[in-house]
C-alpha cells in the first residue's frame, strides 16, 4: 500500500464518519489491485441512505472527489458501499 | 430562518476541507466567512457561510460544469444536515464561479426567451441542480407572453419555457423527442 493512496481510505472514513449516525459502525477496507484501488466502505445498517444519499448523490459526490484526487496520486480509486 | 449556529457550520465544514486537502493531496485552500459581507444590490443566492476555493488545482474543481466543487458542497450540506430549502445558505465558490455562472444561465433564459418568442415552441434547457433552475426560472419570471416549468426526476430535471397559451396536447408531443 502506497503511503498516499492509503488517505483516500482515511479521507472516506473521515466523510463518512461525518454523514452517518453510528460513526463507530464505519469501516474502510482497500483492496488493491494492479490498476485499481477499491475501497470498500461498510456503515451501520440504518445509516445507509447516509451514505448513498437521495438518488445516489451523496455516493457520487465522493466517488466525483475520489477520482479527482486519484488523479494526482495516478491511480484509478473506486467505491464501493457494501450491506 | 438562519443557520443556528453559523460558527459550529463554519467550523464543522473547515474540519472536512482540512481532511479534503490533507489526504486528498488536492493543492487548494480556502477561506470560511461568515456572515459575508454581500452588496445590497446583491438579488440572488445571499449565503450565510461562504467557502472561497482557491490554489493550483482550482480548475479540477470546476471542470464538467464544476462536478467537484458541486461535489464538496453536497457533501458538506449533507454533513451539516441542513434541509434542502436551507442549502442556499451555504456556498462553496470558486474563481467567482457563482457570478459567472449566474450571467451564464441569465444570458441562455434571454436567448432561450427570444428562440421560443419567434418559432412558438418549447425550449427545453439542459438538466441542471436545483439552484440553476431556480436562477432560470427568476430570469424568466417577467415575461407575461411565456411561461416556466420544471420536468423530469432528478439528475435529468429541466426547466422548459413555453409560450403561455401553449397547449397540453402538443407539450406532450415534444416531451417524447429527446
Amino acid at each position: 500500500m502506497s503511503e498516499q493512496s492509503g488517505d483516500l481510505r482515511a479521507l472516506v472514513e473521515q466523510i463518512a464518519k461525518g454523514l452517518v449516525d453510528a460513526p463507530d459502525q464505519v469501516s474502510v477496507n482497500q483492496v488493491e489491485s494492479e490498476q485499481t484501488t477499491v475501497l470498500e466502505l461498510k456503515v451501520g445498517p440504518n445509516d445507509m441512505g447516509k451514505v448513498i444519499g437521495k438518488q445516489g448523490r451523496t455516493a457520487r459526490a465522493m466517488r466525483t472527489l475520489l477520482s479527482a484526487a486519484g488523479l494526482r496520486f495516478h491511480k484509478r480509486f473506486t467505491l464501493e458501499i457494501l450491506e | 430562518m438562519p443557520i443556528p449556529d453559523k460558527v459550529a457550520a463554519a467550523n464543522r465544514i473547515n474540519e472536512f476541507l482540512r481532511g479534503v486537502v490533507a489526504h486528498g493531496g488536492l493543492r487548494l485552500k480556502y477561506r470560511i466567512t461568515v456572515d459575508p459581507p454581500l452588496p445590497d444590490e446583491r438579488d440572488w443566492e445571499r449565503p450565510e457561510v461562504l467557502v472561497e476555493l482557491a490554489g493550483p488545482d482550482s480548475p479540477l474543481l470546476l471542470e464538467r460544469g464544476a462536478e467537484l466543487l458541486r461535489s464538496l458542497e453536497l457533501l458538506a450540506l449533507e454533513i451539516l444536515r441542513l434541509p434542502a430549502n436551507e442549502h442556499e445558505k451555504i456556498c462553496f465558490d470558486c474563481m467567482n464561479h457563482r457570478a459567472l455562472r449566474l450571467e451564464e444561465l441569465r444570458m441562455a433564459a434571454s436567448v432561450a426567451a427570444e428562440r421560443v418568442r419567434k418559432t412558438g415552441a418549447p425550449y427545453e434547457f439542459a438538466p441542471m441542480s436545483s439552484r440553476e433552475r431556480r436562477i432560470v426560472h427568476l430570469a424568466l419570471r417577467d415575461h407575461p407572453d411565456l411561461r416556466t416549468e420544471s420536468q423530469d426526476e432528478g439528475g435529468r430535471r429541466r426547466v422548459v419555457l413555453y409560450p403561455k397559451d401553449y397547449k397540453a396536447a402538443s407539450k406532450l408531443a415534444s416531451r417524447t423527442i429527446r
